[in-house]
């Protein structure tokens, strides 16, 4: 039987900083939060787990880049994530922290025209530090094809933010 | 490009380092786990199927045993019918001597078949192989005559041209050394010619003389008073000289 309580209040605020560094609002992060956790138990029924830390930040990654994709694919969205929350770092130039805001904001713009998996790749080993095997593991994929993956995800990544720019210019 | 690389790694750093807020709340936690317990519990439900009566029970196994004894009988009849209807077991070596002869012959035939055109097939193939040499062979053999000929061919033109320059050459010789035989006979027949009219100038002039001297005898002697004829005389003329 798992304690999920426990789980919650252990990995709770990991899962809420991945939802947040990608969906930037409470709101989303609630949604995704809860169903991360819903996945999670879906999970848990199906097989045993066996790293919950891993497993809730892929779920949390995964949820969030969907929640990005369902904003950004809104009509009239424009998908500032932006709704007042945002913590005031201690950055001594509020221009450079705008300039830093908004090239957050095209990352996460950028990240849901990548494929799903190569999103996921790149948030856990790029936003989470997870190393190559945790993210083979987890995305049930061999080291090497991970690797390719990240790769292949940063690449395309950083095409899509020089176009952005180019085009922005 | 360094600095778009530079770029982009800020960009995902300050993703990265975006500050966020404490969280989450207690209240969304405990949505969650409620919501957890909720999902938890269905689930159960689902799965073990809770609030179902021994009764209905009952009935779902006797409904189960008669469809399974249904499905006995079903097998059953249809294995007795099966076995009614089915045909005799076959000798099977009645079976092999009557189809052995016809399989062997048919093998035969298709061996005879397969061979002949392969036969067929290879003389064929060695025909156009062999055609195909012997047009290469002759274009080459023509290709070497043509060129041996025409070797041979030059050799003559450039030995005929030689000889005819010798020709040309010798006629030359001949006609100059001609030439200058003719010139040399010109000269001597011009030095003959003058001594001879010289010669015949001086007899022409002698009989002259002599004509002048027989015609002065001639008319002193016709007339008396004339001067005698030693006054036509000249002194100078060899002839008279000689005389004297």
């Amino acid at each position: 039987m798992i304690d999920w309580q426990a789980i919650i209040e252990e990995h709770g605020p990991t899962v809420w900083q991945t939802a947040y560094r990608l969906l930037g609002n409470d709101a989303d992060v609630a949604d995704c939060f809860q169903e991360t956790f819903v996945s999670a138990l879906g999970v848990s029924r199906r097989q045993q787990v066996r790293n919950f830390p891993a497993l809730l930040t892929r779920l949390a990654t995964a949820r969030a880049i969907d929640q990005l994709r369902r904003r950004f694919r809104r009509p009239h969205g424009n998908g500032s994530p932006d709704d007042g929350s945002a913590v005031e770092d201690d950055s001594p130039c509020p221009a450079q922290q705008a300039q830093q805001r908004e090239s957050a904001a095209r990352v996460r713009q950028l990240l849901c025209q990548l494929p799903s998996q190569e999103a996921q790749a790149f948030c856990l080993r790029y936003l989470n530090d997870m190393s190559y095997r945790q993210i083979a593991d987890e995305l049930g994929i061999s080291t090497n094809a991970a690797g390719v993956l990240l790769h292949r995800a940063k690449a395309k990544l950083r095409e899509l933010f020089e176009l952005s720019a180019a085009g922005l210019k | 490009m360094e600095r778009k690389e530079d770029i982009f790694e800020k960009a995902v750093e300050s993703l990265k380092n975006d500050p966020v807020p404490p969280g989450p709340a207690q209240e969304l936690v405990d949505a969650t786990l409620a919501q957890l317990s909720e999902r938890s519990g269905r689930s159960g439900t689902e799965e073990f199927g809770d609030g179902m009566s021994v009764g209905k029970r009952l009935k779902t196994i006797r409904s189960f045993g008669r469809v399974a004894a249904a499905a006995v009988v079903l097998i059953a009849a249809g294995y007795a019918i099966g076995r009614s209807f089915a045909p005799r077991p076959l000798d099977m070596e009645q079976i092999q001597a009557a189809i052995e002869p016809a399989i062997g012959q048919n093998l035969l035939d298709e061996t005879r078949q397969y061979v002949q055109l392969s036969l067929a097939n290879g003389y064929l193939q060695i025909k156009d192989e062999l055609s195909q040499q012997y047009r290469q062979d002759l274009s080459r053999v023509a290709i070497q005559m043509l060129a041996a000929s025409n070797t041979a061919t030059n050799e003559l033109l450039t030995e005929l041209i030689d000889s005819i320059h010798m020709a040309q050459i010798q006629d030359r010789q001949r006609v100059a050394a001609a030439l200058e035989q003719i010139a040399l006979n010109q000269l001597r027949d011009r030095n003959q010619l003058s001594i001879a009219f010289a010669a015949l100038a001086v007899q022409t002039e002698d009989e002259l003389l002599r004509t002048k001297q027989d015609m002065a005898h001639a008319l002193s002697c016709a007339l008396p008073d004339n001067p005698a004829p030693h006054e036509f005389e000249d002194p100078d003329n060899p002839n008279e000289r000689s005389k004297k």
